[in-house]
């Protein structure tokens, strides 16, 4: 039988079945749990705000976090912090993500289908630590064991190298990609020549009139951006009357260099030589106000300023200008940043920047260069400056020689973040043993024998003696701002752990019962110091201010002035940059740089950082190559064509951005996406990782990876990828109708 | 047969109307048979317990610590007290289910009821009367309203407006 329906008849059965669905029976199951054992001063329904540090980059801001009912809900910056001063980046807000990641481990695992398998069953915490204990104890020798560590908080780095030294073990290796794109050990390397200490310079940018910054991404990822993004406002706008001037010398136009008065695309490579054309120009024209240059005539005794001109593209009339405008300023201070540490002729480049500072006599002046303030109290160890490049391949060749059997993981993704033309995947394979100690399956992590994963810093105990410093001696402290979510670990406790199951040696090093008794005795060593903000009659009381201030600080700037060596007293080097591939074969540089949010890609696996567009691009979600716009119009280039770019080393496709500030023969790709494994968020964009492309040489000055050293050669694959921008680039699509 | 059709869906309209009324104050299941009228004989304050009523937005339900406090000691062969001695010694929270219950656009402040003069039991009923506590008034907007206008003159506008209570 067939029956049709008629209007009427749908409209009611339709009126009737929605208005019975609304009225059913309402199920409200609201569940609130109540703590077992409430914080004392905890209220429902109110805020707390705890004080701690945040650890999503190398800088040591001070955070303070607003927890209700036990849970966390937002980061700011701690407004009392010298370093930050109340100000946070966007990967510090993203902290949360960390915390309540989805992916994260829930407890410790062993990976049971063998390395790489990604199968993984959990593990009861005290096997886990007789399985690694047993493993140490039956190591033939000491010097089979190595300790791979990032960016490692310092109480945690201190208890590892106490262990190591006790078994007699070297200490911990340090590299990370942050630290390498940043060029942290060679500004150490740079400040011990300089300046005879390892400690990172603080440049004055608050009080300085003209900034030259030599491929220092000052307001986005280098060294200690918030920081400097305040001291930037400050000299900008904080004085009556007069604007600093910023000068960004660089390849590519980042956002610094957007912010900048004058951003000037110098060839990849020849930074070092402006320096030393304006250095040379200021002593020979006896430019400014300092007076006699007499005595430095000898730094620039070889320097000829045409040949210097010639080589970076630079008119001698603009580096005149340029040097008119430094000479000229009474407070100027040039800053060699992470690009030129990038390139085989790095640290002449950087010497020849510091130099400048001489020149106009900024060293130790206002406005100008000082020294990090060394730790406040010896037991309060800065953590030491990352180990060179040269010295990882020494473990990499190491440990496919067969000479390790046992290799921790600590902080690091060495996978990921070293070139993969370094040879880390092979040399993993040969280690009998491999222990990551990563909240997340990493690259790394994957070929990891077990993992027993971290708490997130969120819920960790720790301090750090932040290098670069502020104006002032600091101490960032970090404090568990809830309660573990997990079944996780600290590290700290797990060394603490072993040494106690080793016993002898390893124990007496490491004699504290837990990570926060040694924590404790270290900090109350500031106890009575007549600098700190605040001080206490009893080391309880101390131990209490230390939490709610979020570290101890003096209460009054003190500034450290560098001490000169004998570097002044002999002529610059001038040294060419060496590219990695023929000029002719692979015309094109490749300028790896830090993204502002992923950082070097430990970002990539929170959703609020991939969402945020990149500044310059407005690209969200994805990764993409920067090309000028009349070399994509010569290789027959447009937006959103997915070229294939490929090294010496390897290559890579991705989504082509016509970007009009970058320099013709440079191209640029942001790192940090193209991860294989780190979670679902980190997966599902679709990247490739810079570091494929990478060649592993090194600037033989100084051992670094000379990551800004790769020629690379583009090719049109006839595909495209939309990228999801928030805005077009040139105001394309905005052009008036009429 | 549209009749009919008609017909069935007003009483099946009519029967999902009165069970959600009845479902709305019905007293929900609880994982511990708590007694709110034993409590409140033994001569226990509210504010004993909620104890953040009068200092907080919220009342607040106290921690199974608070409970062990009296509890270590007393009626230890009581069923239920076992039930809570054993999340105190698992070291887990009691799900409790609530009871009274504002929707999340709404802002409610018990601090500010109570320094306003009112009593737990205005909104709450006669708790102390209660072995199972269940909601006694349906917490909608209009009986919101029905007290803030008759507040005093100078103060309606205030209680009166939108942002008050939806900010």
């Amino acid at each position: 039988m067939h029956k049709t329906l008629t209007r009427r008849e749908f409209l009611a059965i339709a009126a009737g079945a929605t208005a019975a669905t609304g009225l059913a029976p309402r199920i409200r199951n609201i569940v609130i749990e109540p703590f077992v054992r409430p914080p004392e001063e905890l209220l429902p329904g109110q805020a707390t705000w705890y004080a701690s540090t945040c650890r999503q980059c190398p800088a040591g801001c001070g955070i303070i976090v607003r927890t209700i009912g036990g849970r966390a809900k937002k980061i700011e910056g701690n407004p009392l912090h010298p370093l930050n001063r109340g100000k946070l980046c966007a990967r510090g807000q993203a902290g949360l993500q960390v915390l309540y990641n989805p992916d994260r481990l829930k407890n410790a695992v062993r990976q049971s289908g063998g390395r790489g398998s990604r199968r993984f069953e959990p593990l009861y915490w005290p096997d886990a630590l007789d399985l690694l204990g047993d493993k140490i104890a039956t190591i033939s020798s000491a010097g089979r064991l190595a300790f791979f560590g990032g960016l490692m908080p310092s109480h945690t780095y201190r208890l590892a190298a106490l262990l190591l030294e006790a078994i007699g073990a070297a200490p911990p290796i340090l590299y990370d990609l942050q630290s390498a794109l940043e060029g942290r050990s060679v500004a150490s390397q740079l400040s011990r020549v300089f300046f005879g200490s390892p400690d990172l310079p603080v440049y004055d940018l608050s009080h300085s009139d003209v900034v030259f910054s030599f491929g220092a991404n000052l307001l986005e990822t280098w060294m200690s951006p918030v920081a400097q993004s305040f001291a930037y406002g400050a000299m900008r706008q904080g004085r009556r009357g007069s604007r600093g001037l910023l000068v960004q010398f660089e390849p590519r136009l980042s956002s610094t260099a957007a912010s900048a008065d004058e951003w000037i695309p110098v060839r990849p490579g020849s930074e070092g030589f402006v320096a030393l054309a304006m250095g040379r120009i200021i002593v020979e024209e006896r430019l400014g106000h300092v007076g006699s240059h007499r005595s430095q005539a000898v730094l620039y005794q070889n320097v000829d300023v045409r040949e210097m001109s010639a080589a970076s593209d630079l008119p001698v009339e603009t580096l005149r200008r340029l040097a008119r405008a430094f000479a000229d300023a009474d407070r100027a201070v040039a800053i060699p940043g992470g690009y030129l540490a990038g390139q085989r002729n790095g640290f002449s480049s950087m010497l020849a920047v510091q130099a400048l500072n001489l020149v106009v006599a900024q060293v130790g002046r206002q406005g100008g260069v000082f020294l990090s303030n060394p730790e406040p109290a010896p037991g309060l160890k800065k953590i030491p400056p990352v180990n060179t490049f040269d010295e990882v391949m020494d473990l990499i060749r190491r440990m496919k020689a067969g000479e390790i059997d046992l290799l921790l993981i600590y902080g690091a993704n060495p996978m990921y973040e070293l070139p993969a033309a370094a040879g880390f995947a092979d040399a993993i394979a040969r280690v009998p043993f491999v222990v990551s100690f990563s909240s997340f399956i990493d690259e790394t992590a994957v070929w990891a024998d077990l993992i027993l994963p971290d708490h997130t810093y969120l819920e960790s105990w720790g301090y750090q003696v932040p290098s670069p410093g502020a104006d002032r001696p600091v101490v960032s402290s970090q404090q568990p701002v809830v309660r573990p979510l997990y079944d996780t670990n600290p590290t700290g406790e797990v060394l603490l752990g072993l040494a106690a199951r080793l016993g002898g040696k390893p124990a007496e090093a490491l004699p504290w019962q837990d990570e926060a008794s040694f924590l404790q005795e270290t900090v109350v060593e500031l106890l009575g110091s007549s600098l700190g903000a605040y001080d206490a009659r009893t080391p309880a009381g101390f131990w209490a201010l230390w939490r709610q201030h979020g570290g101890w600080w003096s209460e009054k700037p003190i500034s450290r002035e560098p001490e000169l060596t004998d570097v002044a007293q002999k002529a610059l080097p001038i040294s060419d940059p060496l590219f990695e591939g023929d000029s002719q074969e692979y015309p094109l540089h490749l300028y790896p740089y830090s993204s502002i949010t992923l950082t070097d890609g430990r970002g990539a696996n929170l959703p609020w950082l991939q969402e945020t567009p990149d500044p310059m691009t407005t690209v969200q979600w994805g990764m993409w190559v920067e090309i000028n716009p009349n070399t994509a119009s010569s290789l027959g280039i447009d937006d959103n064509d997915i070229v294939q770019v490929e090294s010496p080393h390897g290559s890579l496709e991705a989504p082509a951005v016509i970007y009009a500030g970058i320099r013709p023969d440079t191209v640029a790709i942001p790192v940090g996406q193209g991860h294989h494994d780190y979670g679902r968020f980190a997966q599902a964009v679709t990247g490739s990782n810079p570091m494929a492309l990478v060649a592993p040489v090194t600037d033989p000055d100084t051992g670094a990876l000379s990551w800004g050293a790769t020629r690379v050669r583009l090719k049109s694959t006839g595909r495209k990828q939309i990228l999801a921008r928030l805005e077009s680039l040139d105001g394309k699509g905005r052009e008036s109708l009429g | 047969m549209i009749r009919r059709l008609l017909l069935s869906f007003f009483i099946l309209i009519l029967g999902a109307v009165l069970l959600t009324r009845a479902k709305a104050l019905a007293a929900p299941r609880q994982p511990i048979a708590y007694n709110h009228k034993t409590h409140v004989q033994a001569g226990i304050q509210c504010l004993f317990c909620h104890s953040s009523a009068l200092r907080s937005d919220i009342a607040g339900v106290p921690s199974v610590q608070k409970c062990m406090g009296c509890h270590t000691l007393i009626a230890t062969d009581k069923q239920a007290v076992q039930v809570l001695t054993g999340y105190w010694e698992r070291d887990e929270p009691i799900p409790w289910v609530r009871v009274n219950w504002q929707p999340e656009f709404v802002y409610f402040s018990h601090q500010a009821h109570l320094l306003a003069g009112e009593n737990c039991e205005t909104c709450h009923g006669d708790v102390g009367r209660m072995t199972v506590t269940r909601p006694v008034l349906k917490m909608d907007m209009g009986w919101c309203l029905d007290c803030h206008v008759k507040q005093p003159e100078n103060k309606v506008a205030r209680l009166a407006d939108c942002l008050t209570c939806h900010k």
